[in-house]
């Protein structure tokens, strides 16, 4: 390193100590949010500088003389040399959802800086780790999914488990996921009004691209935004109107419109509904997001949230039971650890990028700024009075159904809002109320409205700030589902199709309509079970999700693990085991907890006995209302249980797979087969990261000049010279 | 306008278009000329539709 460097890269590290230290010990007066902000950049900055490339260098060896499959096998379709800017767009599109959202939102309970160092630690030493070895790994195998490299690594018995568990978490995060949109649309007629427009949009836009003008992307989008802003501005002018009653949903029938509307996204040809929803939500997504970092930058709001919470030490909070450890590490998971990216790793990016050396800015680049839509998720659900935050995210059978109940509930936590105060935030945002709008999604639409207003319109524009988040939102979220659906048909056609030929045929319609039912009926099944859960579906449900995520994690980062060793890298392992251990930690006393524990508020199954004993004496617990009420908790409880108790199983199973494997190669006793393409050089150039190097700049006006030769013969190669 | 603004947004222009998919035809007559001189072109609109009726088959996955 130069002087300049070791100067430049001392002032990332004393800013990011000094905003750490403020975080960390400034008590008793609130902080300003721009600390989070920076301990965030410069931590991200210098874990990129260093971390991230003493793996791709040291650990994983990225070799820019090996033609990558986009390379080898360019097709100008799936495989195709993409610019790695653009890579880094399509590959975060697709890693950023609901989910860093979500999560930091509802670990807010818990104060902001377990949320904080998590969601920063995690993803350096965890999230961005298992994206970036996973996408490499995945583009040494000719762009292999996850599932196929446990097979060929560890072995068919891993492999199938790993099947399984990406089948699961698919519909657990499917159910919490549509669950998050149910509970921020319900009784909201603004709110359903404008998501119900989408699909009108969605069905003009798909027409349009197809029919009228083929492949104009662009045009397209930009109508389709157009009509979206202007459906959020008409959805409050129909708040007041007529047909207020007929966009009024209770929760019930929501759940039953978002099964139709997964179900037809599922059977419907991609271009009318999915694709042109997918341009859309991407569009509101990378938009927002930036929005929000400026308003946050902008008005620097302060954080009024306690630093930590007596709900982290007591276990006891309403939102979702269960102590520090291991809950926060379960319920934020994108953001700091997401098993759900590793599925994308191995999909469409490994195919698609241009020089191995590259899998640093795309795998572990994308993930830190995941991680930073999480900090500022955080911020937003930080920023607001914890009195209204509690009273809107715990489960309604705590707060009950009036602003006096609530008030009053909200006390007993140990915090305060006044009947008056939330009947005032709710007609701020021109809701009806906001008492237990649980999910995430409103708490974090109050905050974006909170910030936006400091910038654009004051408290004038309030009401449309808070419905156009939730329509951001529910947009991206109703795009998770519609894919996910499609994506788990897929899954499952294919499994069953060992079994039975014609059902792996996608053109076969009976078959189609089959296993989309089945998919969209499990998800529905938990969904509607999170809706009607007399103890809230968010608080039940959300855990399962979280354990389910990391399991995929430990899936992904054991596969990692296991080609480490394979490899001969055992001096390097620690990079992939060490998170995989702590990964494994949290996930597996979680799931114990959840299976075990005998406070009936964190284990399944002492709340199954509990209302069970009560039920056969025919007695009813609160907040159940009811006996159906009752049976209806004890089989939740139980379903859920169950299925805590067969996400650690799974892992258990992999992971005992894989240490048989790596005692096996370690030993000597078998000899490492690795499935890697064998290497072809490359003749493609192109800068390793988002900004070319003085070196590389040097290199590509050499070429330009044409006074070296580099092999600047593939496409991108010419594209690079031409763009650059 | 001035020369280095109207750089700033060919870049941002381009960015968009590739991000968006936009130039995907473009890259396909490039790569169909270069790899198969002699196979006859597609047009755009049967082009863009054989792209998504391939997408349908191959669904990508959002995440969370």
């Amino acid at each position: 390193m130069s002087p300049r460097q070791i100067a430049i890269w001392s002032a990332v590290a004393i800013l990011g100590a000094v905003a750490w230290g403020i975080i960390a010990l400034v008590r008793g007066e609130h902080i300003n949010a721009v600390w989070l902000i920076f301990a965030a950049l410069c931590s991200y900055a210098i874990a990129y500088r260093f971390y991230a490339r003493f793996i791709a260098n040291r650990v994983l060896g990225v070799d820019d003389r090996r033609a990558t499959p986009a390379e080898r096998l360019d097709n100008a379709k799936d495989f195709q040399p993409t610019d790695r800017r653009v890579l880094f767009g399509h590959h975060f599109a697709a890693i950023a959802g609901a989910g860093p959202l979500v999560g930091p939102v509802l670990a807010a309970q818990m104060g902001y800086l377990p949320g904080t160092i998590w969601i920063i630690v995690g993803v350096i030493f965890g999230g961005a780790v298992q994206d970036m070895v996973t996408l490499f790994f995945s583009m040494r195998r000719d762009g292999k999914s996850l599932g196929q490299m446990a097979r060929e690594e560890i072995g068919p018995f891993g492999g199938a488990a790993a099947l399984v568990a990406v089948l699961s978490i698919m519909i657990i995060l499917l159910a919490v996921l549509a669950l998050v949109v149910v509970n921020a649309l319900a009784n909201s007629p603004w709110g359903t009004f404008s998501i119900a427009m989408t699909i009108p949009i969605a069905l003009f836009m798909g027409f349009y691209l197809r029919v009228l003008r083929p492949g104009r992307v662009i045009e397209t989008t930009v109508i389709g935004v157009a009509l979206l802003l202007l459906v959020i501005v008409l959805g409050g002018l129909v708040e007041n109107s007529s047909l207020a009653a007929a966009f009024t949903l209770s929760p019930e029938t929501l759940v039953f419109w978002l099964v139709v509307y997964g179900f037809a996204a599922s059977v419907l040809p991609v271009w009318m509904l999915l694709a042109p929803r997918d341009y859309l939500s991407t569009f509101m997504k990378v938009g927002t997001i930036a929005l929000l970092a400026l308003g946050i930058l902008l008005t620097r709001p302060v954080m009024v949230n306690q630093a930590v919470t007596k709900f982290a030490g007591n276990g006891q909070g309403p939102v979702f039971a269960g102590a520090l450890f291991p809950f926060v590490f379960i319920t934020i998971a994108c953001g700091a650890l997401s098993g759900f990216h590793s599925l994308i790793a191995s999909g469409t990016t490994p195919k698609m990028i241009e020089k191995e050396s590259q899998v640093r800015l795309i795998g572990y680049g994308a993930m830190l700024t995941e991680s930073f839509v999480a900090v500022m998720a955080l911020i937003a659900a930080c920023i607001i009075e914890p009195g209204l935050y509690y009273a809107m995210n715990a489960p309604a059978g705590v707060l009950g159904t009036t602003v006096q109940s609530a008030s009053k509930a909200v006390a007993g936590f140990g915090f305060t809002i006044s009947p008056a105060q939330l009947t005032a935030a709710a007609a701020a945002v021109h809701e009806k109320t906001l008492v237990a709008r649980t999910g995430g999604a409103p708490t974090l639409a109050v905050g974006m409205s909170e910030i936006f207003s400091g910038i654009f319109g004051g408290d004038a524009l309030k009401a449309f700030w808070y419905h156009f988040a939730i329509m951001f939102e529910a947009l991206f979220i109703l795009t998770t589902v519609d894919a996910g659906t499609r994506v788990g048909r897929f899954m499952l056609q294919d499994t069953l199709g060992n079994v039975w030929k014609p059902l792996r045929r996608t053109s076969w319609w009976p078959g189609v309509w089959a296993t989309s039912a089945v998919i969209v009926g499990a998800w529905g099944y938990f969904l509607y079970t999170g809706v009607t859960n007399p103890l809230g579906g968010i608080n039940q449900l959300f855990p399962l999700f979280g354990i389910s995520n990391q399991l995929l994690a430990a899936v992904a980062l054991t596969v990692a693990t296991t080609i480490l060793i394979k490899s001969g890298r055992l001096k390097y392992v620690w990079v992939t085991a060490v998170p995989l251990f702590w990964d494994a930690i949290v996930t597996l006393t979680a799931s114990w907890q959840k299976v075990f524990s005998a406070d009936t508020k964190v284990g399944f199954f002492a709340q199954r006995a509990k209302f069970q004993t009560a039920l056969d004496a025919g007695k009813v617990l609160p907040p159940a209302k009811s006996l159906d009420q009752m049976r209806e908790v004890v089989t939740n409880s139980t379903v859920d249980g169950v299925l805590a108790a067969f996400f650690a199983i799974l892992i258990v199973v992999i992971l005992v797979d894989a240490v048989r494997v790596w005692a096996a190669t370690l030993g000597g006793r078998r000899e490492p087969v690795l499935a890697e393409t064998p290497p072809e050089p490359s003749k493609l150039w192109a800068p390793a990261g988002l900004i070319p190097t003085a070196d590389e700049r040097a290199y590509l006006a050499e070429a330009k000049r044409g006074d070296t030769e580099p092999a600047l013969t593939g496409s991108a190669g010419q594209r690079v010279v031409k763009e650059e | 306008m001035g020369a280095r603004a109207k750089d700033l947004l060919g870049r941002v222009g381009w960015y968009v278009r590739e991000v968006m998919g936009e130039n995907a035809y473009d890259h396909y007559v490039e790569h169909a000329r270069r790899q198969h001189p002699d196979a006859p072109v597609l047009s755009r609109r049967e082009f863009e539709r054989q792209r998504m009726d391939e997408q349908a088959q191959k669904p990508q996955n959002r995440c969370c």
